[in-house]
């Protein structure tokens, strides 16, 4: 609509107090999350409940960037910082590891302080470009650094952060603590006047910046705490692998942040979540037609993004307005939308 | 606070420069508490140019520009807004997919935007700013006539509308000075002088304007002076009655034709 958006990136959700409706999905998603170690004890299912905990820091802190209109491919890049950060911390200095979490999550904030503010000039094609190189960079240097970071091997025997750990149970708890931290802080933060800020930049930059909001610096901001959130992915991810290497924290890797985001549509916390819970048990699903699951990843890609530009989030919402009855109001909506 | 005759804004020597386009050049004038200045000229004369070096969109290649004591050239837009400069643009800017009063909230950042950690939280703070702004709008889109359109989305409202609620925009940041790029472009007669009465009414409330216009009627019936732009430069400034009388000004927008000009002056097209 606006001609100086840079993106497409589809409008904000409204602003809507959480209704009763939600409140209810959010208990039984509450109970479900608290329950499913119980229930699956044992079972694989376990790990990957933990590994979308893991992923959904990652999606929900990349949209904190992507919300401001910048499509970042170097986000696995700075998990991977947060990574090497605690594990060499912990293995290398023998710092305990809330320490060495503390540290996984500034020295990737560091980072994006630093080269936030230069990547973030460049808009559109070019950031994704740019930030596609960059995360190459930081792989390339995961590489070379062999001293610290082990090289093409990585660093392995990774101990778990503390020995009761070792159970998957608690691992599954501890990353499910800091997954609602996180992305309970990132959906505060978008639900504030500050996301207010955020969404209107992408949706008009330059009017937006005439009503008083600092947009490059809110941008920068928002880029360094998406960095910094990203290193609690690195951190626990890498301990619970116990194995790090750079394979894990290239431009293909940022991609599949961004795919979670696209699958979620880009604009919602819970979508992002949702594209996590895909990708990660999609793979997991098909592992025994390995050649056919890129054929998936691409067919399903294409057809959300080609269909739904609101993404799986705006399937819900389709699906719950035609349960509702409310799809004559989405069909005015659509129509408005194709006069304009 | 600007003090005596001390000028509102005060613009000295702008000019501005794309390569060899002398796109503006030394233009000078000043604004006053509760003056609406006009700017008029034919199509690429650098009215909007003008507005842009003063907004910060561009930064001007030379010249000084004063806004209520402070000097400001080249400042972003967010720190003029911060300092009660706003402007619209010309191309009718809303964000079409939210509504009329979301639009409104957006602009009223200022007003409502707490710190950091407050807007986190949502404190008590960020709460009272929140409603102390509620009120405003509602009485803005009162004021503006778009009440009735609160909870529209804003690509689904008549063009007008939409023009109007470019002002709301504006004026939820509570400016001093607001800057408008042309905005009854496109509209009818009607529609015309709703907008004139409503700056008239911005005017009242003791805000200053910045008006362009190609629209003579609507400038003159408008305006305290009126800044004719031709070719990046001035070719007059003065009450409307005074530029319209302008021989300059009548030859560059009717050429030698004299004898038409009183008759055609009253609602200039320049440029055709
Ligand atoms: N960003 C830019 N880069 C290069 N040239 C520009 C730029 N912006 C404006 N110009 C040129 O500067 C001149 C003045 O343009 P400007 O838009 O200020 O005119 P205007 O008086 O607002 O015209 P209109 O009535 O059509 O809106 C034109 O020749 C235009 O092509
Ligand atoms: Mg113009």
């Amino acid at each position: 609509m606006s001609p100086q958006a840079p993106l497409s990136l589809g409008a904000a959700p409204p602003r809507t107090m959480p209704g009763a409706g939600l409140l209810a999905i959010s208990a039984l998603a509450g109970a479900v999350l608290l329950a499913w170690p119980i229930v699956f004890q044992g079972s694989f299912l376990v790990y990957i409940a933990t590994l979308v905990m893991q992923f959904s820091i990652g999606a929900c802190s990349l949209q904190l960037i992507i919300r401001t209109g910048h499509i970042s491919m170097s986000h696995q890049a700075f998990v991977g910082i947060g990574g090497y950060t605690s594990v060499i911390l912990v293995m290398k200095a023998g710092w305990a590891w809330h320490f060495a979490l503390l540290a996984a999550i500034a020295a990737p904030a560091l980072a994006g302080a630093v080269i936030g503010p230069i990547l973030l000039r460049l808009t559109g094609k070019y950031f994704v470009l740019v930030t596609f190189l960059f995360g190459e960079i930081v792989r390339l240097v995961f590489i070379d650094w062999q001293s610290m970071t082990g090289g093409s091997n990585g660093i392995f025997e990774i101990p778990k952060p503390y020995p009761w750990m070792n159970d998957p149970t608690a691992y599954y708890y501890v990353s499910l603590g800091f997954a609602v931290a996180c992305v309970g802080f990132c959906i505060r933060l978008m639900r504030s006047e500050i996301g207010r800020a955020i969404d209107a930049m992408r949706e008009g930059p330059n009017l937006t910046e005439c009503a008083g909001v600092p947009v490059f610096r809110i941008k920068v901001v928002m880029f360094i705490i998406a960095c910094g959130l990203s290193g609690v992915m690195g951190s626990l991810n890498a301990h619970m692998n116990n194995v790090i290497t750079p394979g894990n924290y290239g431009p293909m890797e940022s991609l599949n942040l961004v795919v979670m985001n696209v699958l979620g549509g880009m604009t919602n916390m819970a979508g992002a979540i949702i594209g996590a819970v895909f990708l990660i048990a999609l793979p997991e699903l098909l592992r025994g037609y390995v050649e056919w699951q890129r054929v998936f990843y691409g067919i399903i890609l294409i057809v959300v993004m080609a269909s739904m530009p609101g993404g799986m989030v705006e399937l819900l919402a389709r699906l719950r307005s035609r349960l509702t009855g409310r799809e004559a109001h989405l069909a005015s909506a659509v129509a408005a939308e194709g006069r304009t | 606070m600007s003090t005596g005759g001390a000028p509102l804004l005060a613009v000295e020597g702008l000019s501005m420069t794309f390569g060899a386009l002398k796109a503006v050049q030394d233009l000078s004038f000043t604004v006053h508490d509760g003056e609406i200045l006009g700017i008029i000229g034919p199509n690429g004369a650098g009215k909007t140019t003008a507005v842009n070096a003063i907004s910060g969109t561009f930064k001007p290649t030379a010249g000084r520009v004063t806004f209520d004591g402070h000097l400001v050239t080249g400042f972003a837009p967010h720190r003029l807004a911060e300092l009660g400069l706003v402007r619209t643009y010309q191309a009718t800017t809303v964000y079409g997919t939210q509504t009329v009063r979301e639009n409104c909230r957006r602009g009223a950042f200022l007003h409502l935007y707490p710190g950091f950690f407050d807007a986190l939280i949502s404190s008590a703070k960020a709460r009272a700013m929140r409603a102390a702004v509620e009120k405003e709008i509602d009485r803005l889109l009162d004021w503006l006539g778009l009440a009735q359109f609160a909870d529209t989305e804003a690509r689904n409202l008549p063009y007008g509308v939409q023009k109007t609620l470019g002002m709301a925009i504006a004026m939820a940041a509570r400016p001093r000075l607001i800057m408008l790029d042309e905005p009854v472009a496109g509209l009818s007669a009607e529609e015309t002088d709703h907008v004139r009465d409503t700056i008239k009414r911005i005017r009242a409330s003791g805000i200053s304007a910045i008006v362009i216009d190609h629209n003579m009627r609507f400038i003159s019936g408008l305006c305290d002076r009126v800044l004719v732009i031709h070719h990046g430069q001035e070719l007059a400034i003065g009450t409307p009655a005074e530029v319209m009388s302008h021989p300059d000004v009548i030859e560059a927008y009717l050429g030698k034709g004299h004898a038409a000009a009183t008759a055609k002056a009253n609602h200039a097209a320049p440029g055709h």
